[in-house]
């Protein structure tokens, strides 16, 4: 009973194993292969169902390295959620390999979840590469250059980060996120943690897609296929982020050596990417700035270090990981620009609407998950007296609620495509009963995630605080 | 005789409603949010191939708006004007973790603006029959933008607040850009700048009022009763107003009104003309005069300066103006300047004024706006030049434009009459110069009202103009209807009663229900004395 806990983890990575060396065995034919991608959805669901069930308890496993609270409950059940509702929503014929397809997204909500529940470093940076790596994975298939480049990128971005974090074992003389924190409560800050830290968050900043580090890793998105471009900008994104939050908590004791850093990250960001957003027209680049932009307001969030804006801040990265995974998926391949969507409204009512959803809450428009978030990181801002980050902040709202009424537009006011027009770059997406099932679904998790806005955010106020924060 | 009691004696103690208060909901307010978002996204969802089911979506949003009015009418019978707490008011705790409740509740004012948001909505409903092209996406959207206008009228949580007045920019864009004229984008764009900055200066104002209440809730009842410091009042205000001041629209934040209603359909005007953009002044009602008093008080030769630049640039602008549909939007600015002036006296007559003009400015610009429009898809030209003598051939248009332009000045009988009489009787007392401003202004739109009434109905008739017809039958009944609220709520303000006798009939009358509430905001301010020098 007490390892129940972990079935979560066997569960999706017992389901990518057995996808991946079915797939290379030829296990799977005909109505077999039709209705893996529905078993593997229904698998997602049971892990999370447990972890909803079983990770209720708090529990600390393997000496300490993993660690089984509020904060991981959290993650780990957005993370599985995403995971099962993108698997739903992908277009299958868009993607080049089924098994490779079906594989990734659970081997990156794991990572995900190994850096949730990660009690050291070591967890951290472990959970951060798996999640990143399933990104590559899935990117290198379709585009072997752009997987390159992600690798390299990645490469720096792990370098730099383990430097931060060697940086920090050599300075406290411990790996384990709680000892660091009371190491350092006696702290005062000095340059030599801060320049550690900074290297940290560039690494951290690479993985997760902010300005100006965007560079590094957005255009790889643009090239992938949906659910590659789904797993860069949205899952890996969240490893790095769900990171960033642990180690902005262990520390916390000495806030000056990673606030002014936050702070600026989060300003370039969040308006950087709503600008980004409103002046490029395809939809693809159009939602990855979006995603940027949100992200900014997650940084927002750690830059007030205290409870409230920290519990915001993974309230928002719940909206986030739904919204940024699943919104390429829906997209689409889409490779034509805005002339692929035009019209999808009349012709993919369903999709539409879910990618709808998911380009406004990315945006942070009124009501949705998006918004809610960003107002409670704002509400800490708020407290905090940071207004200035605050009045960036929505001003890069209102340039990225600009850019998704754009879209909106395109959506659902234009003309779709004549057919003999529509060449493979903008195909339309296939419509299947899993995938109309999957973008109802994520609307109605859009929709669920503001309705039942109060334990979502209870449950992210107890991670907060899950994580010492007071 | 009765309409002059009823100015003189402005509301003060209105007498209860025999049978108020029998019928009360715990969602009443929910239903008017919520109806038409089940009802918008039934519609987007309902399969129409080739538009085969058109008509029934055009029925299906009418229905809902008029059963939402039925809904709109027992509350507004069933309110009980003596009470000076806020009713059918519905409270959840929704984000505890940072203080946010769904918090709804109206008083007097509230209650007005939904008889108003009620009443454009059908007529919205209306003026948008002739929609061919997406109807679907059409009405449903226009559902949407109806619902969160009423979200942000009845909201009492400055989160649920900011939550509804963003969200009407969304739906209301995206109409003007599917369904706009040749300018449309251009006009959906403003409309995103002006509207998007103003939430977000909202969202400011509001987070900065959180910040210095220190009260961790975002609740209308903790945060407009926190007891400020006089410069903190102002600083929050002054973002109040800028915020208010892109929406209503004052000057000089009014760039998106010439634009967007003269390229939105005649629905769509309407709508962003008569209910959306009143929020602004209900705004600085709400969170200005009734909460910030110190700050109201200072701050309102400022308003009163708004109020006065607003009507005279709209008058000016509307008499340089060769586009009929142009002039209409500029002269659409005039009623929102009265409004802001009733406010600007910080008087019980003059805020009593204001409140009546939200509901008789919002009816005089959504008609004129919505004449105009209609009268230039009838006569095929935009251009004051070519429109000449159009009276005997669209007679119903004529008289419609007529009734507009006497409702923007406030000649007696119109219900417009009663507001600007009370708003100008209590401002010339507390802001004399801006009174006079106003009124000068006023006299400016006046011109060039004569003159647009001159040239486009009276003038010779031009040979060389397009063909014109009249308005059909759902263009006449929307305008009717807005005419038709006009001229009651001026014949019966306090409402129709039973003859020789004080009882009234199915109206209770809205000057005696928007009384509800106000008295505590309309109270005589005292700015506190400085402390004596030693």
């Amino acid at each position: 009973m007490r390892y129940l806990v972990l079935l979560p983890e066997v569960l999706v990575v017992g389901l990518a194993v057995i996808v991946m060396v079915g797939g290379r065995l030829g296990w799977f034919r005909g109505a077999a292969r039709a209705y893996l991608p529905h078993a593997a959805a229904v698998v997602v669901l049971i892990a999370l169902g447990v972890e909803l069930w079983a990770g209720a308890t708090v529990s600390a496993h393997l000496g300490g390295a993993l660690v089984q609270d509020r904060f991981s409950l959290f993650t780990k059940a957005a993370a599985l959620l995403t995971a099962a509702v993108v698997l739903a929503t992908t277009d299958w014929t868009a993607e080049d390999s089924l098994h490779l397809g079906l594989a990734m997204p659970p081997v990156a909500a794991f990572g995900v979840m190994v850096a949730a529940s990660a009690g050291d470093m070591l967890g951290l940076w472990a959970g951060l590469e798996v999640a990143a790596a399933a990104a590559v994975v899935l990117v290198a298939v379709h585009r072997p250059d752009l997987g390159l480049r992600l690798l390299v990128a990645g490469g720096v971005a792990s370098t730099l980060l383990l430097i931060g974090l060697a940086f920090v074992y050599a300075t406290t003389g411990n790996s384990d996120l709680t000892a660091i924190r009371d190491v350092l409560t006696n702290r005062t800050p000095t340059i030599a943690m801060a320049v550690p830290v900074l290297l940290m968050l560039a690494g951290l900043a690479i993985r997760v897609g902010l300005a100006p580090f965007h560079v590094a890793s957005l255009p790889v998105g643009f090239g992938a296929t949906p659910l590659g471009a789904s797993l860069v900008v949205g899952m890996a994104a969240v490893a790095a982020a769900t990171v960033a939050i642990k180690l902005v908590s262990a520390l916390l004791p000495i806030p000056d050596v990673y606030a002014p850093y936050a702070q600026v990250l989060a300003a370039l960001a969040m308006v950087g990417g709503g600008a980004a957003a409103l002046a490029v027209r395809s939809p693809r680049p159009r939602l990855a700035y979006l995603a940027v932009g949100q992200v900014g307001w997650v940084a927002a969030g750690l830059a007030t270090h205290f409870r409230s804006g920290i519990g915001a801040s993974l309230f928002l990265l719940g909206a986030f990981a739904i919204a940024a995974t699943c919104g390429p998926a829906l997209l689409g391949r889409a490779e034509g620009g805005e002339p692929a969507i035009a019209g999808l409204g009349a012709l993919r009512p369903v999709r539409s609407a879910g990618l709808a959803l998911a380009v406004l809450s990315l945006a942070g428009a009124p009501p949705l998950a998006g918004f809610f978030g960003e107002l409670a990181v704002a509400a800490a801002l708020a407290q905090s007296g940071n207004f200035v980050l605050l009045g960036l902040g929505l001003l890069g709202s209102v340039l990225s609620i600009a850019a998704a009424v754009g879209t909106l537009r395109v959506l659902y006011i234009q003309s779709p495509l004549e057919e003999a027009r529509r060449g493979a770059a903008a195909a339309l997406p296939a419509v299947t009963a899993l995938s109309s099932v999957g973008a109802a679904a994520f609307c109605v998790v859009v929709a669920g995630y503001v309705l039942l806005g109060y334990p979502i955010m209870s449950l992210a106020d107890q991670g907060a605080e899950a994580l010492g924060l007071r | 005789m009765t309409l002059m009691t009823m100015i003189v004696q402005a509301t003060p103690n209105p007498a209860p409603v025999p049978g108020a208060g029998i019928f009360t909901s715990p969602f009443l307010l929910s239903l008017l949010i919520w109806i038409p978002v089940v009802i918008a996204t039934a519609i987007a969802f309902m399969p129409n191939p080739r538009g085969r089911y058109d008509t029934l979506i055009k029925q299906i949003a009418f229905f809902t708006n008029l059963g939402m009015m039925a809904v709109l009418f027992i509350a507004y019978n069933q309110f009980e004007n003596f009470l000076p707490t806020m009713q059918y008011e519905e409270k959840i705790s929704w984000l505890p973790g940072i203080g946010v409740t769904y918090h709804l509740g109206i008083d007097g004012p509230g209650l007005l603006m939904l008889m108003l948001s009620g009443l454009i909505g059908i007529a919205a409903v209306l003026a948008s029959l002739g929609v061919r092209e997406r109807v679907r996406a059409y009405f449903s959207l226009l559902l949407l933008a109806q619902a969160s206008v009423n979200g942000a009228i009845v909201a009492r949580d400055m989160f649920v607040l900011v939550v509804f007045w963003g969200a009407s920019v969304v739906p209301l864009a995206l109409l003007i850009a599917g369904w706009g004229g040749p300018r449309r984008n251009a006009a959906a764009w403003r409309l995103i700048g002006y509207w998007g900055l103003g939430t977000a200066v909202l969202a400011v104002g509001v987070l900065a009022l959180y910040a210095a209440a220190g009260a961790q809730s975002f609740d209308m009842d903790v945060l407009l009763k926190a007891q400020l410091s006089p410069r903190i009042q102002i600083v929050i205000s002054l973002v109040m107003i800028v915020a208010a001041a892109t929406r209503l629209p004052l000057f000089p934040f009014h760039g998106w009104i010439r634009d967007v209603l003269a390229e939105a359909s005649p629905g769509v005007t309407i709508v962003v003309a008569g209910a959306a953009s009143r929020l602004g002044a209900f705004l600085i009602l709400r969170t200005v005069i009734a909460a910030e008093p110190a700050a109201g008080h200072l701050l309102s030769p400022l308003l009163a300066a708004l109020a006065a630049m607003t009507v005279g640039y709209a008058g000016l602008a509307a008499l340089r103006s060769i586009d009929v549909r142009h002039a209409a939007s500029y002269l659409a600015m005039v009623p929102g300047g009265i409004t802001i002036l009733g406010l600007a006296a910080v008087s019980p007559l003059g805020i009593a004024g204001s409140v009546l003009s939200l509901f008789t400015g919002g009816l005089a610009a959504a008609l004129i706006a919505g004449v105009c429009a209609t009268l230039a898809e009838r006569a095929q030209s935009r251009s004051v030049l070519v429109l000449s003598g159009l009276a005997p051939r669209m007679p119903n248009l004529a008289w419609l434009l007529t009734i507009a332009a006497l409702a923007l000045l406030g000649v007696p009988i119109l219900s417009s009459y009663t507001a600007e009489v009370m708003t100008f009787f209590g401002a010339f007392k507390n802001q004399p110069i801006g009174a006079f401003a106003v009124a000068a202004g006023l006299a400016v739109s006046a011109v060039a009202l004569a003159i647009l009434l001159r040239r486009v109905l009276f003038g010779a008739p031009n040979p060389d103009a397009p063909g014109v017809s009249d308005s059909s039958l759902g263009e006449t009944w929307y305008l009717g209807l807005l005419a038709g609220a006009l001229l009651w709520v001026g014949l019966f303000p306090g409402g129709p009663k039973i003859p020789g006798t004080d009882v009234p009939l199915f109206d209770p009358g809205l000057l005696n229900q928007m009384g509800a509430g106000i008295s505590d905001m309309s109270s005589p301010y005292t700015a506190p004395a400085p402390p004596a020098a030693q």
